[in-house]
């Protein structure tokens, strides 16, 4: 599904590569995380697979295509087959629930029969049904969080990125947010999720991709946050 | 394409930049408003020149009895025998198409119905009217040439090149126009930039919106049109508004000075006129707020 084949990337004005000679494989309804410190350079690998960025050599195949052979013109059907949640949640504020979700299929050009069909469908999924109508400034952390996954997982992509989608949110309340994540990952979508969060990690026992100053220094299934803690 | 979530953005991105956009509009009047009057200066005048250039003569003046005219002096006024030479003389050359002779009481006659000066009037006689040939010529460019071979005849006082006269008024004309097309020039640079500006605001106005807009897929054009289309209904409210401004230029200035004009300018060329403008108008803001996006919304 996520195929990166010794890919580096060296941003300008930067003498030290954010990744330096990384192959790594996901295959299809694989739960992976991706963890290291700050600067190890797990947000770079997430927009390296959305195409956010280019390497600068290596090769990086996502869903079966060549980025590097993918036409700037055919990057937003890359996306469409990839769901994106972040730390900050990134709703609109001005639009309820249901119109933050039914956002992402309107500018996609879904008919408008199926966006009433899926998104009821979706906040329920994410376990919000019943607060459809509520402004984003009126949930919590990670109640916005869940709308953040509800709009990620509505047009049902391939696979769902997660950039410490924790990171805002208390211990308790995140245990919730990894269920949604595991449910999504149940229907067979491919899960990347970077974390800093070692509990966790620890708690999932799925698989584990550590990065250290742009290196993979561990690749483990049913892994834990870090051998040394 | 969804197009009333399509137009729903476009009237949000126009409400909040209210004030950018009524700056714009203007801009895009005043501008092609100025672009219209100068157009239509121009082809007032070339219709003037068209117009004038088949009627305009050499008049060639012959002495009267004590003319003031250098040629004239020492000498009385213009014999028979002098016309006659100087009429075989004017038909032999080659540039001429044909020549009328205008007598006293002709000249006299033409003064009466032009000259509105009373006083002027209740004291010329008939015999004051100089005789003259109206020379009409197959190429008017040549005039200079032919007036300065029949100076020197006897019994020339003076040779007219009516076009002169006309050069001046031409002249003015020349100046309207270029004035009009050099203001025009300043606003619609002033106009590129202020949509560029607009456009740019909007833009970072809704970064939050494109930013996820780019995040889940949406094409390119999906995201661009809405900016695209502000530009585009700015220009053209702005269009039909230097319309409505040159209709206005067309009624009360170009109707009031038309008693002088020979040949007035008819609604056709205004409405070409304005049709003109308008694509100029839209086409300006399409392009500038298509190069912004460029710029200021990677996608």
């Amino acid at each position: 599904m996520i195929h990166f084949d010794n890919v580096t990337k060296v941003y300008a004005n930067q003498n030290r590569p954010a990744l330096d000679h990384v192959s790594v494989d996901v295959d299809k309804g694989e739960f992976v995380f991706l963890v290291g410190p700050s600067g190890s350079g797990k947000s770079t690998f997430l927009r390296l697979v959305l195409k956010e960025e280019r390497p600068n050599s290596g090769s990086i195949h996502v869903a079966g295509k060549d980025l590097s052979k993918l036409s700037n013109f055919k990057v937003p059907h890359l996306r469409r087959r990839i769901g994106c949640v972040f730390q900050d949640f990134r709703l609109l504020p001005n639009k309820n629930v249901y119109e933050n979700v039914a956002f992402a299929l309107e500018v996609i050009g879904k008919p408008r029969r199926f966006i009433r069909k899926v998104v009821p469908e979706v906040i329920e999924l994410v376990g919000l049904e019943g607060k459809a109508h509520r402004m984003p400034e009126e949930l919590s952390g990670g109640e916005q969080q869940r709308v953040a996954m509800a709009r990620a997982f509505v047009n049902r992509p391939m696979i769902l990125l997660a950039d410490e989608p924790t990171g805002n949110i208390d211990p308790a309340t995140s245990i919730g947010i990894m269920k949604v994540l595991d449910r999504i990952n149940r229907t067979g979508t491919t899960v990347l999720m970077a974390t800093h969060d070692a509990a966790i990690v620890d708690s999932m026992r799925k698989r584990v991709v550590e990065l250290e100053d742009g290196k993979i220094v561990r690749d483990q299934s049913r892994g834990v946050y870090g051998q040394a803690y | 394409m969804r197009a009333n979530f399509i137009f729903s953005e476009v009237w949000i991105g126009l409400r909040r930049n209210l004030t950018m956009t009524i700056a714009v509009i203007v801009t895009v009047a005043v501008g092609m408003a100025l672009l219209g009057v100068g157009l239509m200066i121009n082809s007032q005048v070339s219709k003037l020149t068209g117009f004038w250039s088949d009627k305009v003569e050499l008049s060639v003046y012959l002495c009267t009895k004590g003319s003031p005219f250098e040629p004239c002096k020492n000498r009385g006024a213009v014999t028979p025998e002098e016309k006659g030479t100087l009429e075989q003389t004017i038909k032999a050359l080659p540039d001429v198409e044909r020549v009328q002779f205008e007598n006293q009481a002709q000249a006299f006659k033409n003064f009466q119905s032009t000259e509105s000066n009373t006083l002027l009037l209740s004291v010329t006689k008939p015999e004051d009217m100089p005789e003259s040939f109206r020379v009409k010529l197959k190429d008017p460019e040549k005039a200079a040439a032919v007036a300065s071979s029949l100076k020197g005849q006897p019994g020339v006082s003076n040779v007219v090149n009516e076009r002169d006269l006309l050069q001046s008024v031409f002249g003015f004309m020349d100046t309207l126009r270029n004035v009009a097309l050099g203001i025009a020039i300043l606003m619609v640079i002033a106009a590129t930039l202020l949509i560029g500006n607009t456009v740019r605001l909007s833009a970072y106005n809704r970064r939050r919106e494109t930013g996820i807009m780019r995040l889940v897929g949406a094409s390119n054009i999906y995201i661009q049109l809405p900016f695209v289309l502000e530009g585009l209904i700015a220009g053209l409210i702005g269009g039909v508004l230097s319309g409505v401004i040159l209709i206005i230029v067309k009624v009360f200035i170009f109707e009031s000075i038309q008693t002088y004009m020979a040949a007035p300018l008819g609604w056709d060329t205004v409405a070409g006129v304005i049709t003109g403008t308008m694509a100029v108008g839209v086409l300006i803001c399409v392009l500038a707020s298509f190069v912004t996006l460029r710029r200021y919304l990677r996608v």
